[in-house]
């Protein structure tokens, strides 16, 4: 510490010794504590300011200035933040300094690089480098990119184990942490502008910051950023299998069936209500042949009160405080409701006409309108119109004013139309 | 008329997805139904493009027709239309210039009709149900994109029978919005995708779901300068979440907050969670509404985070809804979307779809 001014210490108040990191605020504290006056608590300047003003005012003399400590009452003495602090009191205090940084000095000298000590000589004591580079230190919590936190549902924020994947591909990086402008150590301050660009949806504009699952792997590649080359490739390089499944893994064969210990992989998310995970469902890839293969059968299995634990193929739905009105199959509605036989696709078989007014399976009975399916080659006859809809209510549309590209009128696609039917129908479950 | 919170069971007819004879529980909120109706189970609402004068809405159903309808000034709904697939129709939606209609099925087809001539022809084909259909015009190119459960997401030039592109997803898709030069994807396993469509449909990023839940349903919102900026994801959780692509902070930006569930502050019996059919976005305020399977539709102010209003429960899921094309027209479909299972379907149930008028209580909430 270079000794040459007055005050180069930090700023401390005679009254009380209290250090301060600035000025401003040692005058601040001074008014607060010392210069108030106890009556009417208006905040004086200084000392004598003060009893003037009890005086005057109050028609009260003070004996002291409050809040000080002994030997430092002297309400006479006109002191203003640094300034009127008396010459001796001053060395008193560099003298208290001196010793106190000794002191510390002592103890820095071990941790210290410098070329003055000898390291081997002191045993290194606990002291760590004072804030030394703590990579996370100040990192907010992670987790709180999903946003989930604001909602603060059942189901904790960490969002799928996704997470636990991450910290060990990102040594010195601290996780996606959301956004702050300084964002990741690791990016080149230059990508951050760039961040903030996206309405083009360009790739290789956002990069580092949103990122979370899709874009592990691309965490590995930050160094690369800066090329926007680089860049493009990341959403198709990851593309397929890594990405996505956070908590799943691809699916499991159907064959399997297996209630697979899904349990056992990392990626379970920890969440309360259900979760899915991989659906052996698949009713989907196997060739349709198959019907309904989700099948009831693993999936009814159970609805266990407490949460975590799904087997797959199936959602927990119902736990202690809530349900989830949904069946418990992991596939969605529509396509749970595809699968009943009345709703398969009324293909017609080969030698009946397209009107497969063949009900199948009734759903075709509710309609009152015996509507033809206009099934390939059923659809000239351009006066066709609603045949059957509405009667009366000819009019097919041409009150529509905007011109029509005409394009497609008796276009090239008709004749393709004809040839879809044996497209159509491979199987044709749907 | 603003409730905040979960609305308390006021006194609303009609339990569970039966409904009961008695009270008027098939339409609550005494909004304008719309006539000839679909005998099945509605999937999708879709009206007209700006660029026609009036609204046409159309409306696909597990009946396997799309059926159109002229809604007039006067709340009048007249039936235009009608064309059929072989197979529950699941999505459907306009060109741009409002003279077509592209209807997707679970008979692995999509089609395109035209109005004028009221022709429609297959356009598309996949090799599983086409889940989700829509129009994507870019100033190089027009196409349909169609995603199915084949795992695939094809773009067609309704012009030739091959795909002009068709991209791999990692599962099925289960819902997809488009606003250019912007699409999203949502799959099975609660897969996220998003893609960009500048020159050409590219895949532009895989996204961590922000949901622990099947997704169900999602919606591309704006920006003030009517880019597309975010989504809002529905799960059939009872709950959305409001996603931004580039947002300065993400942590405090995106959020989700749940929806659709019944016993608001009754803490002693267990909640009903239902599942969000169907988000849609106010085209003026940007406010959004979902719609769930308890029967409800709600309006949400999505930067002031808050409800905006809650309806009272119709006797029926509610399973698809649109606004048109200026905002004022909000439309609802009340049918069973398999929430409970088979067992509680009953074909003779009729279903509704319902026109509410949308232009004051989508306004956005003022912020403080």
């Amino acid at each position: 510490m270079g000794r040459k001014k007055k005050k180069q210490m930090k700023p401390w108040c005679w009254y009380c010794n209290r250090d301060f990191d600035d000025e401003k605020i040692l005058i601040q504290h001074q008014k607060a504590k010392h210069f108030k006056c106890h009556i009417c608590h208006k905040k004086l300047y200084t000392g004598p300011g003060l009893a003037i003003h009890c005086m005057q005012v109050h028609k009260e003399t003070i004996d002291g200035v409050p809040n000080a400590i002994p030997g430092r009452i002297d309400i006479e003495l006109e002191i203003y933040g640094m300034e009127g602090i008396p010459e001796k009191d001053m060395e008193e205090r560099r003298r208290m300094l001196e010793q106190k940084n000794q002191e510390t000095q002592k103890k820095k000298q071990n941790q210290d690089d410098s070329d003055e000590y000898d390291d081997d000589d002191e045993p290194g004591p606990s002291f760590q480098q004072p804030a030394a580079r703590q990579p996370q230190a100040g990192y907010v919590p992670p987790m709180t990119q999903p946003g989930m936190l604001p909602v603060g549902s059942g189901t904790p924020a960490l969002p799928p184990g996704s997470y636990s994947g991450i910290p060990p591909m990102m040594p010195g990086v601290p996780p996606m942490i959301p956004a702050t402008p300084p964002v990741m150590p690791g990016m080149p301050p230059g990508m951050i502008p760039m961040g903030g660009m996206m309405p083009p949806m360009m790739p290789g504009v956002p990069p580092g910051i949103p990122p979370p699952m899709g874009t592990r792997p691309a965490i590995t590649h930050m160094p690369q950023l800066p090329l926007a080359a680089g860049v493009l490739p990341r959403p198709a390089v990851p593309a397929g299998p890594s990405v996505q499944p956070d908590v799943t893994k691809p699916l499991f064969p159907s064959a399997g069936q297996s209630q697979q210990s899904v349990l056992g992989s990392p990626h379970t998310p920890p969440s309360t209500t259900s979760d899915l995970t991989k659906p052996t469902f698949p009713a989907y890839t196997q060739s349709s042949a198959g019907l309904a293969s989700p099948n009831a059968g693993s999936s009814t299995v159970s609805k266990p009160p407490s949460t975590v634990t799904s087997k797959p193929a199936t959602l927990t739905t119902s736990s202690a405080t809530s349900k989830l009105i949904h069946p418990d199959e992991d596939i969605s509605l529509e396509e749970f409701r595809a699968q009943l036989s009345q709703y398969q696709c009324s293909i017609p078989r080969q030698g009946q006409t397209t009107s497969a007014t063949a009900s199948v399976g009734g759903m075709m009975a509710p309609q009152q309108h015996s509507m033809r399916h206009p099934i390939p080659g059923q659809y000239g006859g351009p006066q066709q119109g609603m045949p059957g809809y509405i009667p009366g209510r000819i009019p097919p549309y041409i009150q529509a004013p905007p011109v029509v590209p005409p394009v497609y009128q008796g276009g090239p696609p008709r004749p393709t139309i004809v040839t879809r039917p044996p497209v159509m129908s491979p199987g044709g479950h749907y | 008329m603003s409730l905040f919170g979960t609305s308390s069971g006021f006194g609303t007819g009609g339990t569970g997805v039966f409904g009961s004879t008695t009270t008027d529980s098939h339409n609550p909120m005494k909004d304008v139904e719309v006539t000839s109706p679909p005998d099945d189970s509605i999937s999708c609402l879709a009206f007209s493009p700006p660029t026609m004068p009036g609204n046409f809405l159309i409306g696909g159903s597990w009946a396997n027709d799309v059926r159109c309808w002229e809604v007039q000034d006067n709340g009048q709904t007249v039936p235009k239309a009608q064309q059929m697939h072989t197979g529950p129709v699941l999505d459907a939606c306009w060109s741009d210039d409002g003279s077509k209609v592209f209807t997707a099925s679970c008979d692995k087809t999509a089609k395109m009709w035209d109005l004028n001539s009221n022709q429609a022809i297959q356009i598309a084909q996949h090799d599983g149900p086409i889940k989700a259909i829509h129009w994507i015009k870019a100033p190089n190119y027009s196409c349909i994109m169609t995603g199915s459960w084949d795992k695939t997401l094809k773009f067609w030039d309704t012009r030739s029978p091959n795909p002009m592109m068709s991209l791999q997803m990692p599962e099925r898709c289960y819902c997809a919005d488009v606003v250019y030069p912007m699409a999203v994807v949502a799959t099975a396993e609660r897969g996220l995708i998003v893609y960009q469509l500048e020159n050409q449909p590219s895949e532009f990023r895989r996204i961590e779901s922000p949901l622990k839940h099947q997704h169900r349903c999602v919606a591309i919102f704006k920006d003030k300068q009517n880019k597309p900026t975010g989504f809002a994801l529905g799960s059939i959780e009872g709950r959305v979440a409001i996603h931004y692509i580039n947002p300065p902070n993400p942590a405090k930006d995106n959020f989700t907050f749940k929806c659709h569930r019944s016993n608001g502050t009754n803490t002693t019996t267990p909640q009903d969670i239902y599942a969000v059919n169907a988000i849609a976005f106010h085209p003026v305020h940007g406010t959004l509404a979902t719609v769930g399977s308890d029967g409800r539709f709600s309006f949400w102010d999505k930067d002031a985070r808050t409800k905006l209003k809650t309806s009272e429960q119709l006797d029926q899921p509610i399973t698809a809804c649109c606004f048109n094309h200026n905002g004022n027209i909000f439309a609802y479909a009340s049918s069973y979307d398999w929430s409970k299972g088979h067992e509680y379907y009953n074909p003779q149930k009729k279903n509704y779809i319902f026109l509410r008028n949308a232009a004051e209580e989508l306004k956005p909430r003022n912020k403080k």
